[in-house]
């Protein structure tokens, strides 16, 4: 880091000027913050993921490699995969859902649009957990939904929507749709409608002026929706156990039974975490890396 | 408007860093007690308190491995700790428990004897009992009307997706077992071998795996039979009588709480305290009423009154086959995996 700001040094751009020691001050609570919750959290879970199991929990340091062997298990990497897909559907049907609802919201008149934004923001001034335990109420075959299906005659049996798949990626469709709303709608606020303008002016129809013009232009938000949508639904583990029985488990379940449940493995259940992050490190620098086209 | 978050930040962070640094140079006037969430009555905390001058400070777990993992950390020392019976034997072995000094606990006396000198505490050392319960079967008998006696009768096609079991793999290995004439400690690579195929018939007919509160799906309609904790079952018979506790005749898990001091705890002399405090029979005929386990505190059992003594989930008729767990080491992995294993495959 130090190297490359002296490299620059007597740049004439802004960016490349060497930072003032009253920059660094600034920035010093920001590195601290960093070096105690990512750095150092992230080295501890490194080191326990190459030590033996101790007997009450915790790690005897004895250099092994064993617990990632045990993550190439077929078991668990079956697990990971299948996460993965409902971290997928989840992200996609947020993105679905939540593109109209943002690029409606941006397009809003100014007094409108914070009172759109407060409505989405609204939910998270209960706990996560309550609001998920609201949708056992719904959802449950004496619940709200149920009997409402059951009084309009659309079913004739209670229809079985809890512990099931489906309940799951409804839950944290629910939990993380305002993730993907938020960035999207500081993008498309952010709009230029000449821009759009200028795609009809040069004759695309509708179609083409979203696909070539709105979407490039909004794309940072939907990539950081993405990624704030699939990153936290790999790991959260709350939902599967409430809305899913905790029937199938999920790799976040696995991690949380390594540590809580009863095989006490913590470096094991490190060794889950460790790969997870190194996927995702590999994943951004791949997007990161790729050419864009526009 | 941006500068009003990091104004309260630093004012949270320093906050906090003020009574971080408080707490450790207090007199010791109070303890530190670890134990299971919905366990403690507050009320018998206020009574100690009341009466001792002593500030309970309580902190809650959901499994004896989330206890194990704060203990062995570190970062708080605890006066008092309530692990279950193969927790206490594991810690016994690593050297983390204090001796109890029976003197200071005279009320010990009201425990009932088939709670002293059991396995995991032989000389009854380190541990004073606070509930015991079982795991069994509870049936709702409104739908299901055929008898229900042991887990085979349990675990049969026409319950598909009608069950609600804990989300343990050690229980659940322990059932399989007991099916195959096996008690819950013969845990080896070939039992575990033989209880495979069992768990694999099992295991996709289950429903739902809830260890917190079981006792939601039975009470929500979304399951009729269930495996689970005697406590659960005790708080289900009570709201509706249709909600029967059978005991599998292959043979059951029983569990026993019990209260011990670690071996770094600041202040022993005040969990004992507490201890001989929890041990009268008013006491713990207070913890019954909101926690209807097996009280082993006989004295308290006088106290008790008839609906109490008869919820057959709280007290078992009979005399049914009942075995504690003990420490089973490394082989916890081993059924860890094999539970998520076939868990993955259903």
């Amino acid at each position: 880091m130090r190297q490359e700001l002296t490299s620059f040094d007597g740049g004439t751009a802004i960016r490349q000027r060497r930072a003032s020691p009253m920059a660094w001050l600034l920035a010093a609570p920001l590195f601290a913050w960093v070096v105690a919750f990512v750095v150092a959290p992230t080295l501890i879970m490194l080191v326990y993921s190459l030590c033996e199991r101790g007997t009450l929990g915790g790690v005897v340091y004895h250099f092994t490699w064993e617990n990632y062997a045990a993550v190439a298990d077929p078991t668990y990497l079956n697990i990971l995969v299948r996460s993965v897909v409902f971290s997928l559907v989840t992200t996609l049907a947020c993105l679905v859902m939540g593109y109209p609802v943002a690029f409606y919201i941006g397009r809003a008149p100014e007094a409108r649009r914070n009172l759109l934004l407060m409505l989405v923001m609204i939910p998270f001034w209960t706990s996560f957990l309550i609001r998920t335990y609201a949708w056992v109420t719904i959802l449950k075959s004496e619940g709200l939904l149920n009997s409402v299906l059951l009084q309009v005659g659309m079913i004739t049996q209670p229809f079985e929507m809890l512990y099931t798949p489906g309940a799951v990626i409804l839950g944290l469709v629910y939990t993380f749709l305002p993730f993907m709303i938020l960035p999207i709608y500081t993008s498309v606020e952010k709009l230029d409608n000449a821009l759009i303008e200028a795609a009809f002016d040069l004759g695309a129809g509708p179609v083409r002026a979203f696909s070539k013009v709105i979407v490039p232009m909004t794309s940072p938000g939907i990539t950081a929706g993405i990624l704030l949508v699939f990153v936290p639904a790999l790991g959260l583990y709350a939902v599967n156990d409430i809305l899913g029985g905790g029937k199938v488990d999920m790799i976040g379940n696995i991690i949380e039974n390594q540590f809580k449940g009863s095989a006490r493995n913590w470096p094991f259940g490190a060794a889950l975490g460790m790969t997870l992050v190194v996927a995702f490190a590999a994943a951004l620098w791949y997007t990161g890396r790729r050419p864009r086209t526009a | 408007m941006k500068r009003v978050p990091l104004f309260v930040a630093i004012v949270l962070a320093a906050a906090l860093a003020s009574t971080g640094c408080t707490k450790k140079a207090e007199a010791p006037n109070e303890i530190n007690l670890f134990a299971w969430s919905e366990y403690v009555p507050q009320g018998v905390i206020d009574g100690f308190t009341a009466e001792t001058g002593i500030r309970v400070n309580y902190e809650t777990y959901a499994s004896n491995e989330e206890m194990l993992a704060k203990l062995v950390s570190g970062a708080q020392k605890y006066d008092l700790i309530q692990p279950s019976e193969y927790t206490i034997e594991a810690l016994i072995k690593e050297q983390r428990l204090q001796l109890v000094d029976w003197a200071k606990v005279p009320n010990f006396k009201n425990i009932g004897q088939e709670f002293k000198n059991l396995p995991h505490d032989p000389r009854q050392l380190y541990s004073v009992p606070w509930m015991a319960g079982s795991v069994g079967i509870v049936v709702n008998t409104d739908k299901i009307k055929e008898p229900i006696t042991g887990y085979n009768d349990v675990f049969q096609e026409k319950h598909s997706g009608r069950i609600v079991v804990l989300d343990d793999p050690r229980e659940i290995v322990s059932w399989a077992l007991a099916t195959v004439g096996k008690g819950p400690n013969d845990v080896t690579p070939q039992t575990l071998e033989q209880v495979k195929p069992i768990l694999a018939r099992w295991l996709p007919l289950v429903k739902v795996y809830d260890s917190d509160s079981p006792k939601t799906a039975l009470l929500n309609g979304d399951v009729d039979l269930g495996i689970v904790w005697s406590g659960e079952a005790a708080l289900l018979y009570a709201e509706n009588e249709k909600f029967q506790y059978v005991l599998p005749a292959e043979g059951a898990h029983q569990f026993l709480d019990s209260l011990a001091i670690p071996i770094d705890a600041p202040n022993p002399i005040g969990a004992m305290a507490f201890m001989n405090y929890i041990l009268r029979p008013e006491v713990s005929r207070l913890i019954s009423a909101d926690f209807p386990y097996t009280n082993p505190n006989l004295e308290a059992r006088k106290l008790l009154e008839e609906p109490e003594l008869d919820n057959p989930a709280s007290y078992p008729p009979g005399n049914p086959k009942l075995t504690g767990f003990s420490d089973i080491g490394d082989s916890a992995v081993a059924i860890d995996k094999l539970v998520t294993d076939l868990k993955a495959k259903g």
